[in-house]
């Protein structure tokens, strides 16, 4: 290591005072001129923060929503090169930190993820599409789903709900968030928990709707066969125009 | 990309850009972390972009100056970004983002010191070798000095002259530090080593306090920043020129006329030396 102690110590406490504006005594600056350095780190932070949860900064309000974007930059120490990834540690600190029980708002850590989710699918990487054609049988054939989605698993139903009396609706709620092919907009869809175990089961063992049929009548206690096929294709139907599914795979 | 006059790629105005209507620049420049490892649409218009305007990338990450040790992971990244893109100039700032190993997202100065500079040039010597590209180190502005021990244009000519880079010199830095820190900015660009320049920046700032400019990017470059790069340009070689915009994007035909404006000095001073030289040949 060729830089000193005394100048290694002295760039890390200008660094601690830009995270936490804790006041720091340096050599050699000019008055007054240090403190447009935390402002100018913490803005940057901030802003991060702000675009990245609209939702919550104003559910939280101003000061609320500050005390944790502080509380955040000061303890945690952020990881990543790309900004825009910054409010996942966000969402993760909180977590971690029981925050939303703290500061009794179990709705909390839902919203950050739904949030959080939005900006994940809409930049997440290109993934790969297996070959498919866009005629075939929703039943029969395997269906190739659009690959940039997420199914999340609230407790709350902060994507479709005011949270004002949110809290008296706990419980177990699907929503389904994916990236629009054309457009790069992503969308959102509420689903029901036979629907989320449908998707699932598609995306994650690419069979055809026919070989689980039996488990998704019985999960949905449907005896007729004539409807719940009719169900099943309206689904598909319905989430292939979404451009949610994008076709059936090529035998 | 010599005498070119090229613009950042942000997202409010990417696809003016790539329409060339009304932006209409010689080459782009984006700042690698804000396009690495994306999908989408922004991935779409980076495409577009690049397969219609020749790219330079303008690092934010990379820390030069910090104490820890450098992210290997994230230069290895880098790496593969720049040779996709064919990028043909990369530079970074001379400054330090992350202490502690704690990414802070803005330039913080090194102190001007020896240790530093034999810190920081090895630092750059290891990135050159693991890029297999020279990089050129940005002068940054910066609000007040912290424990110097060396002058300014001491500490950035010896880190250029011992690792072996290039330098990316922001002439409205120049402008900048001179008035925040009281010196005289064509001094300044004399004690640079101007035949190691492989870039200029030129951008607009903003007065927050009556000693005190801020480099904002967010506005136009003032006449005083267009007459020190006169002065600049008039001691050296071509090289690319681009105009930092970050935001305040309402004025478009405005910052397109900068463009142009920078096109007419250019001009100017490169361009008769040039038709001078191919004259007497």
């Amino acid at each position: 290591m060729k830089l000193h102690k005394e100048t290694r110590d002295i760039q890390h406490r200008l660094g601690d005072y830009c995270k936490t504006g804790r006041e720091v005594s340096l050599p050699g600056v000019t008055e007054g001129r240090i403190k447009h350095y935390r402002r100018l780190v913490y803005n940057v932070v901030k802003n991060s923060m702000d675009q990245a949860y609209p939702i919550a900064s104003s559910a939280l309000g101003t000061v609320l929503w500050d005390e944790l974007v502080n509380d955040f930059f000061s303890n945690h120490a952020p990881r990543s090169t790309q900004i825009w990834k910054l409010p996942h540690e966000f969402y993760e600190y909180h977590y971690s930190k029981n925050t939303a029980t703290k500061l009794k708002r179990a709705w909390l850590n839902d919203l950050l993820w739904f949030e959080w989710a939005e900006i994940e699918v809409h930049t997440m990487p290109d993934r790969d599409v297996l070959p498919y054609n866009e005629e075939g049988d929703s039943l029969v054939d395997p269906l190739i789903l659009n690959p940039e989605h997420e199914v999340l698993q609230l407790e709350f139903p902060v994507h479709k709900q005011s949270l004002v009396d949110i809290e008296s609706h706990r419980g177990e709620y699907y929503v389904l968030l994916y990236r629009e092919p054309e457009t790069g907009r992503v969308r959102f869809i509420d689903l029901s928990v036979l629907h989320a175990f449908i998707l699932m089961k598609v995306n994650e063992e690419g069979i055809p709707l026919n070989e689980f049929k039996g488990e998704i009548a019985s999960i949905a206690s449907i005896e007729s066969e004539k409807y719940l096929d009719d169900y099943l294709r309206d689904f598909m139907g319905n989430l292939m125009e979404k451009k949610m599914v994008l076709g059936f795979a090529v035998s | 990309m010599k005498g070119k006059v090229g613009i950042g790629l942000r997202r409010d105005i990417a696809n003016e850009i790539i329409d060339s209507e009304p932006i209409r620049p010689d080459f782009i420049e984006f700042a690698p972390e804000n396009w690495m490892g994306i999908g989408g649409y922004w991935n779409r218009i980076r495409e577009k972009a690049v397969s219609k305007y020749p790219v330079t990338c303008h690092g934010l990450s990379l820390s030069l100056g910090s104490p820890e040790e450098l992210d290997w992971d994230f230069v290895s990244e880098l790496k593969a970004f720049l040779d996709e893109n064919q990028v043909q100039i990369y530079s970074e700032h001379l400054s330090y983002t992350k202490s502690k190993n704690a990414h802070l997202y803005d330039l913080l100065p090194i102190p001007f010191r020896k240790d530093a500079v034999d810190h920081v040039s090895e630092r750059i010597m290891r990135v050159q070798e693991a890029l297999g590209r020279r990089i050129a180190i940005e002068n940054v502005s910066y609000y007040t000095p912290v424990a110097a021990e060396m002058s300014e244009t001491d500490f950035i000519c010896s880190i250029v002259e011992k690792s072996d880079c290039r330098l990316l010199l922001d002439v409205n830095n120049v402008y900048v530090n001179a008035f925040n820190h009281g010196y005289d900015a064509r001094s300044f660009i004399d004690n640079m080593p101007l035949d190691r320049v492989e870039y200029i920046h030129m951008a607009g700032h903003e007065k927050v306090e009556k000693d005190l400019i801020i480099d904002t990017h967010g506005r136009p470059i003032i006449d005083p920043v267009y007459d020190l790069f006169e002065y600049t340009i008039d001691r050296m070689e071509p090289v690319p020129v681009l105009l930092e915009r970050d935001y305040n994007f309402e004025d478009l035909e405005s910052i397109s006329a900068e463009l142009d404006h920078l096109r007419d000095l250019i001009r100017k001073k490169w361009g008769v030396v040039h038709e001078a030289a191919q004259g007497n040949a």
